[in-house]
């Protein structure tokens, strides 16, 4: 009886994950195809690049975002409130700052990448680590990570002033996210860092599915569960700081794209999660994209409307999750 | 420690926190760019024109700010049921931008009076909002509260930057809204005097504030006017904000650390508690302002920037030292 | 006078004929051969946007704002191409422009825009701007083949600039502020408006804020002390509207009124987007100067 529920239930959810796929096809063609002009080649390429950043990002954020909640047994977090932005911006402005707007623009785009996806993995680490000495407090873990973030913009908002006005506006660019200029030889390397990450955490989403029954089950199942979790919040990490450094920081999308993929697929286990979830961040940006681009013409804004509506919604499903 | 064993030696804790805030009551008025010596505050006429005009209203700016804070915070907290909330990580800091902002673009020659009545509004507006939600959130999960403010405080945030990013007014605002009093003087601050009757009045309310905290059922049960109660908390949180945020713009931690660090050793009783936080916040903002005027005399650090650090770095000890103790 | 026009026009015409075929230009990343007379041009820099108008060139692809509203006219006609942060590669690779000319805020564009065609940074970074603008104005005369209006218009920013060095001289010492709000922030000499120090060499009244490339924050009672005889204000909300009210209102204070600047009414208000968005283009440099030399030869 219950195997024939559970069976039933897997064949729904694999019905929705091709669904899911199909319509993430869909966009992407929409995506490549509309409104087509100028040197075709060329645009097919750009257009190819960002798609290719899209995808990435959106397995990266979603990927993490999922194994970040199950380590932390919590569906309402996501790892970039863990002052990693304000990291991010914070380093950019020290840049501009020391080197002026101008020298800013000519720093090697690979050196850039590099240097920020080590100073956000540092960081996270730092606060994930002390997980393996001290009993595992994650209101402690949490709040940590947002009184950094303090402090990063208010050294932030010290350097800005001081900064002239057009230093500054080659600085406000970095506060969002954009797809809109993505270097290919990023592409490769964030790429490189974000396969092997998602690798890993596939490989592990049966221990996920015991990590998310609560740590004192997994334990008694037999789980080293200190271990497990720093591993994993490691990848989490590099994750997280990978796609930061590629396009900027996205802070919402996380939460977004989670609360949407639960709803649609109603279901814990990893190996549907975690598809579920990567394809569903993949439609919310390229589609979004696709529209902003050719319905509503301000394509530059995607990484803005995602944090906008993004944060809206989580809101509005949390309020809703909080009242039932 | 409560605030009954407090009492014996109150007298003792009166007098160092009295002598502490005295002790930087005195510096703060002589540390500045203008030459001031103590010895020439009775011969030189100048000296105590400079004092009156600049000295003086900056330190008062300084204490009214930092106890209007950290009343705000204690106040915030007792409303939400949370210890780890704070205006400035709720939206309230946010909304008040964005209201400067529309202000700004609608009205642009508009004085500052102006601009502050209308971020007064949208503070109000934005923190009723989160305060109205928060109360829904199960009440099983006690970070749920702080977090959702950070993600409500962000999109409002996000909605302010988009705003003044396509508008060039970026900069604009982030200056202003750093917590900063070199723009200080006579004339310049007086707006924090009503945060000062403000915390006076959540002084005066302490008793009912305290039960609030209790939850709706068991103040209501107390006799308490649960919504007014309620009403009032928001009004004297979004108002003390909204000043402070358009006078000096946003130090961040103060209502967050006095009240946290006085709790663990006054309890919960608002009543006992209250003057120690105003105290508290008072100092800690005086302090870092001091420290500001001297790092890199004769330019100035705002005190923001300064309590982001000095801030961050008690709250970390605190947080760390609690959970050892546990 | 005509023999000596045409002896003038006769280097000039060589200049032209050589430069039709190819011109190496000093960009802001070194020097650039731009292959031919470029026919459709893209243009991100609004300082370039600024002088290229002055040289009677029509630009094909512009950005969606131009903030300086003396040429919101130049959109007309103009293909949108993005905005200067983010330029629009699929409208650039529509219009398929021969030269691409970032700078400034958009000069982390350029390695974006190179991949639709040849892109040149012309960012002015030198605290030197009086002289870097007149750099690119000849640079721009060259790529255009344009060159003997460029130089006309160099010996007019020349002229303005001579005329205003002399309505400064021996009127006193000089702060330049930004004003945000309620807050004040002071520039120096080096710093990216420090320029006005040293092309119309009108002494700083802090030699101090030299040792800062960027601003300082700074107290009214800094103002008091440093006393200096003239005021040059930015108000940074100046973009929206009206600048000078707001910066008027932020520095009629107690302390400030003390200061010889104030006393005498000597506060310059500058043109907000020719002082910082549009800054080294030929009219926008005009302006500046303009707006200083009517000031100053408003007193004795």
């Amino acid at each position: 009886m219950t195997e024939v529920v559970m069976q039933r239930a897997l064949v729904r959810h694999e019905g929705r994950l091709a669904m899911m796929a199909a319509v993430a096809v869909l966009v992407g063609v929409a995506f490549m195809t509309i409104g087509l002009r100028g040197n075709l080649a060329l645009v097919i390429e750009l257009r190819a690049v960002r798609l290719a950043a899209m995808v990435l990002v959106g397995v990266a954020v979603a990927v993490s975002t999922v194994v970040f909640q199950t380590v932390c047994a919590n569906r309402i977090i996501t790892p970039s409130i863990m002052g990693l932005d304000a990291l991010y911006v914070f380093c950019q402005t020290a840049l501009v700052f020391a080197l002026s707007g101008f020298g800013f623009a000519g720093i090697d785009p690979r050196l850039h990448f590099l240097g920020n996806f080590t100073a956000m993995t540092s960081l996270a680490l730092a606060l994930f680590l002390p997980m393996l000495r001290r009993r595992f407090d994650l209101t402690l873990m949490l709040l940590t990570g947002v009184v950094l973030g303090v402090l990063f913009r208010s050294l932030t908002t010290l350097l800005a002033r001081l900064l002239d006005p057009n230093d500054f506006a080659v600085l406000q660019g970095t506060v969002f996210a954009s797809f809109n200029a993505v270097e290919p030889d990023l592409l490769l390397l964030a790429g490189v860092i974000t396969v092997a990450c998602v690798a890993i955490a596939w490989r592990a989403r049966h221990v996920l599915d015991v990590l998310a029954l609560g740590t004192d089950t997994a334990i008694g199942l037999g789980l080293a569960w200190r271990a497990t979790a720093a591993r994993l919040l490691v990848f989490v990490a590099a994750l997280v700081s990978a796609s930061t450094a590629l396009v900027g920081p996205m802070a919402f999308l996380g939460l977004l794209v989670v609360s949407l993929t639960e709803r649609i697929v109603g279901t814990n286990r990893h190996a549907i999660l975690l598809p579920a979830a990567a394809l569903t961040a993949i439609i919310v940006l390229v589609g979004g994209q696709t529209v902003l681009q050719h319905a509503l013409g301000g394509e530059g804004s995607l990484g803005i409307v995602v944090e906008f509506v993004g944060g809206i919604v989580f809101l509005a499903i949390l309020f809703a999750g909080g009242r039932r | 420690m409560t605030a009954g064993s407090l009492g014996s030696q109150g007298f003792a804790y009166w007098a160092v926190g009295a002598a502490t805030l005295l002790a930087l009551f005195v510096a703060s008025l002589f540390v500045g760019v203008g030459e001031l010596a103590i010895g020439s505050l009775a011969s030189d006429p100048e000296a105590l024109r400079l004092i009156m005009i600049s000295r003086l209203p900056r330190t008062l700016a300084a204490l009214l700010a930092g106890s209007a804070l950290a009343i705000a915070g204690l106040v915030m907290q007792t409303l939400a049921r949370n210890r780890f909330v704070e205006p400035s990580t709720a939206g309230t800091a946010q909304s008040a931008a964005l209201g400067i902002l529309v202000v700004t673009l609608v009205w642009p020659d508009a004085a500052l009076g102006w601009k502050a009545a209308g971020a007064a509004v949208t503070a109000l507006a934005g923190t009723s909002i989160f305060l109205m939600l928060a109360h829904r959130l199960p009440p099983t999960q006690p970070f749920l509260v702080p977090l959702f403010g950070l993600v409500y405080g962000g999109v409002i945030g996000a909605a302010a930057i988009f705003a003044a990013w396509h508008l060039d007014l970026l900069q604009y605002l982030e200056v202003w809204m750093t917590g900063e009093f070199s723009g200080i003087l006579r004339g310049r601050y007086e707006l924090l005097w009503v945060a000062a009757a403000l915390v006076v009045l959540a002084w005066w309310t302490a008793d009912r504030l305290t039960m609030l905290s209790l939850g709706r059922d068991v103040s209501i049960g107390l006799g308490l006017n649960y919504a007014g109660m309620l009403r009032l908390g928001l009004v004297i949180v979004s108002a003390i904000t909204a000043l402070t945020v358009v006078v000096v713009g946003t130090i961040p931690f103060v209502g967050l650390v006095a009240p946290n660090i006085v709790s663990r050793f006054a309890g919960e009783n608002l009543r006992h508690t209250l003057p120690w936080v105003a105290g508290g916040g008072a100092a800690l903002v005086l302090a870092c302002d001091i420290i500001g005027r001297l790092i890199r005399f004769p330019y100035e650090v705002p005190v923001g920037t300064i309590l982001g650090v000095v801030g961050a770095v008690l709250f970390l000890v605190l947080l760390l030292g609690r959970s050892s103790n546990d | 006078m005509r023999w000596l026009k045409s002896v003038l026009a006769l280097p000039a015409l060589a200049l032209f004929l050589v430069q039709a075929f190819a011109a190496q230009i000093e960009t802001a990343r070194g020097p650039v051969i731009v292959g031919k007379t470029p026919q459709t041009l893209a243009v991100f820099d609004i300082a370039a946007v600024d002088t290229l108008n002055s040289l009677g060139v029509k630009i094909a692809g512009l950005p969606d704002k131009l903030y300086v509203p003396e040429l919101a006219e130049l959109k007309d006609g103009a293909e949108t191409v993005g905005t200067i942060f983010e330029p629009d590669l699929e409208a650039l690779s529509a219009l398929a422009p021969d030269l691409i000319i970032v700078g400034g805020r958009s000069s982390p564009q350029l390695a974006t825009t190179s991949r639709i065609a040849q892109s040149i940074d012309m960012t002015m970074n030198g605290d030197d701007l009086f002289a870097q603008a007149k750099q690119r104005l000849m640079a721009y005369g060259a790529i255009v083949g344009k060159p003997a209006e460029a130089a006309a218009l160099a010996s007019e920013l020349d002229e303005a600039l001579s005329s205003t060095r002399a309505a400064v001289k021996g009127k006193g010492t000089a702060l330049i502020l930004m004003t945000s709000g309620p807050k004040v922030t002071a520039y120096g000499k080096e710093s990216r408006f420090g320029w006005l120090h040293s092309a119309l060499q009108l002494t700083p009244a802090v030699e101090d804020v030299e040792a800062a490339t960027h601003g300082e924050a700074i107290s009214f009672e800094f103002l008091r002390d440093a006393n200096p005889d003239w005021l040059i204000v930015l108000d940074r909300a100046a973009a929206i509207g009206s600048g000078e009210q707001n910066a008027r209102a932020t520095l009629d204070n107690e302390l400030v009124a003390e200061t010889t600047a104030w006393k005498k009414g000597q506060v310059v208000y500058m043109p907000a987007a020719d002082f910082y968005i549009a800054a080294g283009g030929v009219q926008s440099t005009k302006r500046v100067l303009k707006t200083i030399r009517d000031a100053f030869s408003r007193t004795q």
